[in-house]
């Protein structure tokens, strides 16, 4: 056995050779942040804050912020009503197939917007394929009932409900049974200990969630644009949409103040979630024993019934709208079994170019996303947990940006950014590599957590046990946390998988003819007509992510616990 | 195989006011085994993760054999330093079979698969785990894990073998025959091995020598029966075996045999390398219950340990134990005999002869 010699320890200049990595994820995700905010103070057009003071004071600025507001707040109080019940119901009480509940409500959660709002428009109006069906379709010519600030409440509400659902139960869960009994045994009856004990205990988590769905609704471009558009209510991403979409580029640094507007409202509502977070978690430390379980006794049937039913309306009911819708011959036509067809289906899935060309973008974007973003975050994450140096801590800490931030903003972020790219005359613009940076820049989170949570997991000794083996760093990387941490990164590359293929507001923004993705596809067919097309296309989405979220559950028992979104 | 030589090693670890280790300066031989005893935090483990590689010290240098691995200016990782190591936790790799896990340090180094297999195999067999070669280490009890890690830390034929604690995830039974299992692996293998524990029996048991650890220092690096009878100071007499540190001045002339000192309010007769001892060291066997004795006690505590009693005594104000064939009440009186106690001198404070050797 003989000791090779290296002057310096060369694992350890291998640890600083991948500190450079730091440096590309920076500039990818922080960069395009970072740009928008210097077009914010006038950066190219010298230091002025004359442009910020034009845009926000036009009247169009202020009527789509209050649309943005009063939308994102109904539609919140509406996530917390069905989120919160279900939350109470799910995890304080005895009710039967709790998974199978979770999973459900979920969905509606992983569907895209703009397939929401497509399959909801099915339901409701004039031409309902379903309403024909039952003959409860209201007269033609009358109008469609969700195209108003209504319609976008209500769906923005469901859309959302699972946020609020699974803070909500994450904080529940904390609250041990033996506080309840101690204040039962203090003579406190029901409504009392609900009040008293359970309801202040529950309130940051159910503020934190509330904060959150309300971010994901004020940066909600589907929903907003499949209903609002028609009905003539912009709020910020439909106003910023439909100025790029009328002026090109030409307006960037207009839509960049109202970008960053929406961005200002958005991380104040991050902040405070997790404030109301940070805060709960301190007044329930080391607490152990059962968590509170509640009987419902007889009332169990009836609760749980109501439960499926809803369920069923939120879920079932739209879907198999947009089924029968995509099964119709023609829009507008009643749906029986004689004149059931498969005609759009093989239409939009086999003979229309440019649905093939955005199923070929869409999934190819998505499987590049997940592969870049599986083969930084490893290393990353083992940088982050291993060697944590203040650039790795800051980008920790940075990294939920991008993916908290509303997509528009993020969008417009990317377009300055990428428009001319730096030292070159090149233009990543109307590319798909722009698609590709900002999908990269947004699921970065969605791929690192996970790894994260897994690598922190291993035991160091591990590693060491390998390096006393003679393995030096990229083999241990290789050979030990690699396949440990496999697990965990299939999961995240899945889910960023499933979220990068139905994503429409970072591409709708980015798009240009050849480079359109699936999101943006159905959104054009509806925006043109070819309803049944629409349908046909996206049922077959919802078939994919069914089946993406099955084999996620399918892995979800060999994975660190809170890498699952639906589980956590 | 090759000497352990650590001279000056310190080590302070960022964010911390004490240093983990102070100062360390010993010889390991080579072929020796030895046990790093001592407290939980006293850096006995800082010291087995300086000598493995995985952190660097902060001053002072290792040497295996005749080259420097760590010093000022030059650091070897731990993958070129050629030692083997059995973790606290096994940190067997889930992910490989038991074969896997001790073929891979091997496929690591790139030998030939026949030759591989080969070693595999007879490192196996060494343990007693050829059954096991295709199991995954999940399915393995305890003392199987255990016999993994030294056997994928014995297939690379390592210049020096660590071990980290391996015994502390075992239950007691188990204990006792991996102990004999180490004994007889360190004379079959014969490498140098370094073993952390801070459970004395273990260390007294399989080590050649030991040495016991405080404060991020050695306190005394001597073989087992040495630490037992020749505490060099309070620390080690208290914390190697059972016994009583009492104070103690030297009241007579130091000869080869020894010398008298005054202790517990008399005079005994004591062994001693000090002219100016300043404690006595006082084991059980020491202690002979007579009533001929020329010290008076009252029994304060006796409990019954298999075959004889351990009996704690109050003589002038100092407890002492002895061991005694009945069980005696407490509050009894009872007379001791002390036969020639080990005296030291507690390095730090000062040693005064008594008055009565001044007058002689």
């Amino acid at each position: 056995m003989t000791l090779s010699f290296a002057k310096r320890s060369s694992s350890r200049s291998e640890g600083r050779l991948l500190s450079w990595l730091l440096l590309p994820v920076a500039l990818i995700a922080l960069g395009p942040i970072v740009r928008l905010l210097l077009e914010g103070v006038g950066f190219g057009s010298g230091l002025t804050g004359a442009h910020l003071v034009e845009v926000i004071s036009q009247g169009s600025t202020h009527r789509a912020l209050v649309h943005s507001l009063v939308t994102a707040a109904g539609g919140t109080i509406l996530s917390v009503l069905i989120g919160g019940t279900f939350a109470f119901l799910v995890a304080l009480t005895n009710v039967r197939a709790r998974g199978a509940l979770v999973f459900c409500l979920m969905v509606p959660m992983m569907i895209p917007p703009q397939i929401t709002a497509l399959a909801w428009m099915q339901v409701t109006g004039p031409s309902s394929v379903m309403l024909k069906m039952v003959g409860l379709a209201p007269p033609l010519g009358s109008s469609q009932p969700l195209h108003s600030p209504g319609g976008i409440i209500l769906l923005l509400g469901i859309q959302h409900a699972s946020i609020v659902f699974l803070t909500l139960r994450a904080g529940l869960r904390q609250i041990p049974a033996d506080l309840v009994e101690a204040a039962r045994m203090s003579g406190a009856h029901g409504l009392r200990v609900w009040a008293q004990i359970v309801m202040p205990l529950t309130l940051p988590a159910l503020g934190a969630g509330a904060a959150m769905a309300f971010v994901t609704a004020l940066g909600n471009f589907g929903i907003t644009a499949m209903l609002g558009i028609p009905a003539r209510y912009s709020t910020l991403p439909t106003l910023i949409y439909q100025r790029l979409v009328g002026f090109g580029p030409s307006v960037l640094s207009e839509v960049a103040v109202l970008a960053l507007l929406i961005g200002l409202v958005a991380i104040s509502g991050v902040l405070l979630a997790r404030w109301l977070l940070a805060r709960r978690s301190h007044g329930l430390v080391g607490l152990s024993g059962q968590p509170l379980s509640i009987s419902l006794g007889r009332a169990r049937l009836p609760v749980e019934i109501a439960l499926w039913t809803f369920i069923a309306a939120i879920l079932a009911l739209p879907l198999m709208a947009l089924l029968f819708t995509s099964l119709i011959p023609a829009y507008g036509v009643s749906l029986t079994w004689t004149n059931m067809t498969f005609d759009a289906w093989v239409e939009a899935l086999l003979r229309q170019p440019m649905t093939r060309r955005a199923y070929v973008n869409s999934i190819s974007l998505a499987f590049g996303a997940s592969a870049i973003l599986m083969a930084v975050c490893l290393p990353l994450a083992w940088l982050m947990t291993r060697r944590p140096s203040r650039a790795a801590r800051t980008i920790d800490v940075l990294a939920d940006l991008p993916y908290a931030l509303p997509g528009v903003v993020l969008s417009i972020a990317c377009i300055l950014a990428f428009l001319d790219l730096p030292f070159t005359d090149m233009t990543l613009y109307g590319t798909i590599w722009i698609i590709l940076l900002a999908y990269l820049a947004r699921f970065l989170v969605v791929m690192l957590r996970p790894v994260q949570a897994s690598v922190g997991q291993l035991d160091p000794a591990m590693e060491e046990a390998a390096s006393a083996a003679g393995a030096r760093l990229g083999r241990r990387l290789r050979t030990i946390v690699l396949p440990l941490a496999a697990p965990a990164a299939a999961a995240g590359a899945i889910l960023v998988f499933l979220t990068a293929v139905n994503e429409l507001t970072v591409s709708a923004l980015l798009w240009s003819s050849g480079t359109e993705t699936l999101g943006v596809v159905i959104f054009n067919l509806e925006d043109s007509g070819e309803t049944v097309m629409a349908s046909a296309l996206a049922m077959s989405i919802v078939l994919l992510i069914v089946f993406l979220m099955a084999g996620v559950q399918l892995l979800a028992r060999r994975l660190p616990k809170g890498v699952v979104p639906w589980q956590s | 195989m090759a000497e352990l030589i650590y001279s000056g090693l310190a080590k302070q670890f960022d964010g911390s006011a004490r240093p983990a280790l102070d100062g360390i300066d010993a010889c390991i031989e080579s072929g020796e085994f030895v046990a790093l005893l001592g407290p939980s935090g006293c850096g006995k483990t800082t010291l087995l993760r300086l000598t493995a590689g995985f952190e660097e010290p902060t001053r002072g240098e290792i040497r295996m054999g005749d080259r420097q691995v760590a010093g000022p200016g030059h650091f070897v990782p731990p993958e070129d330093r050629g030692v083997g190591i059995v973790f606290q936790s096994y940190a067997l790799w889930p992910h490989m079979t038991v074969a896997g896990n001790v073929s891979y340090p091997l496929k690591v180094r790139g030998l030939a698969r026949a030759e591989r297999t080969r070693r595999v195999e007879e490192a196996l067999a060494l343990t007693g785990l050829s059954e096991f070669a295709d199991r995954a280490p999940a399915q393995l009890s305890g003392g199987q894990r255990q016999r993994v890690a030294l056997a994928r830390c014995l297939v690379a034929e390592p210049r020096a073998v660590l071990l980290d604690e391996p015994l502390a995830n075992l239950d007691l039974a188990l204990r006792a025959s991996m102990q004999e299992n180490f004994t007889a692996f360190h004379r079959r293998t014969g490498a140098t091995m370094l073993y952390v524990t801070h459970d004395q029996g273990e260390a007294l048991a399989l080590a050649s020598r030991v040495a016991v650890m405080e404060g991020g220092r050695i306190r005394q690096f001597a073989a087992p029966e040495v630490l037992y009878s020749e505490p060099v100071d309070c620390f080690v007499a208290g914390f190697v075996g059972d016994g009583a540190v009492v104070s103690a001045r030297a009241a007579g002339p130091f000869d080869r045999s020894g010398l008298e000192v005054e202790a517990l309010g008399m005079r005994v007769k004591v062994r001693s390398r000090e002219a100016l001892p300043t404690h006595l060291c006082i084991r059980p066997e020491d202690v002979s219950l007579t009533d001929e004795g020329g010290l008076r006690a009252r029994v304060r505590g006796c409990t019954y340990q298999g075959g004889r009693f351990r009996v704690v005594v109050d003589a002038a104000g100092e407890d002492l134990v002895a061991f005694s064939r009945k069980r005696l009440v407490v509050g009894a009186q009872v007379g001791l005999r002390i036969n020639r106690p080990w005296a030291f001198r507690e390095p730090g404070v000062s040693a005064f002869p008594a008055r009565v050797m001044v007058d002689a």
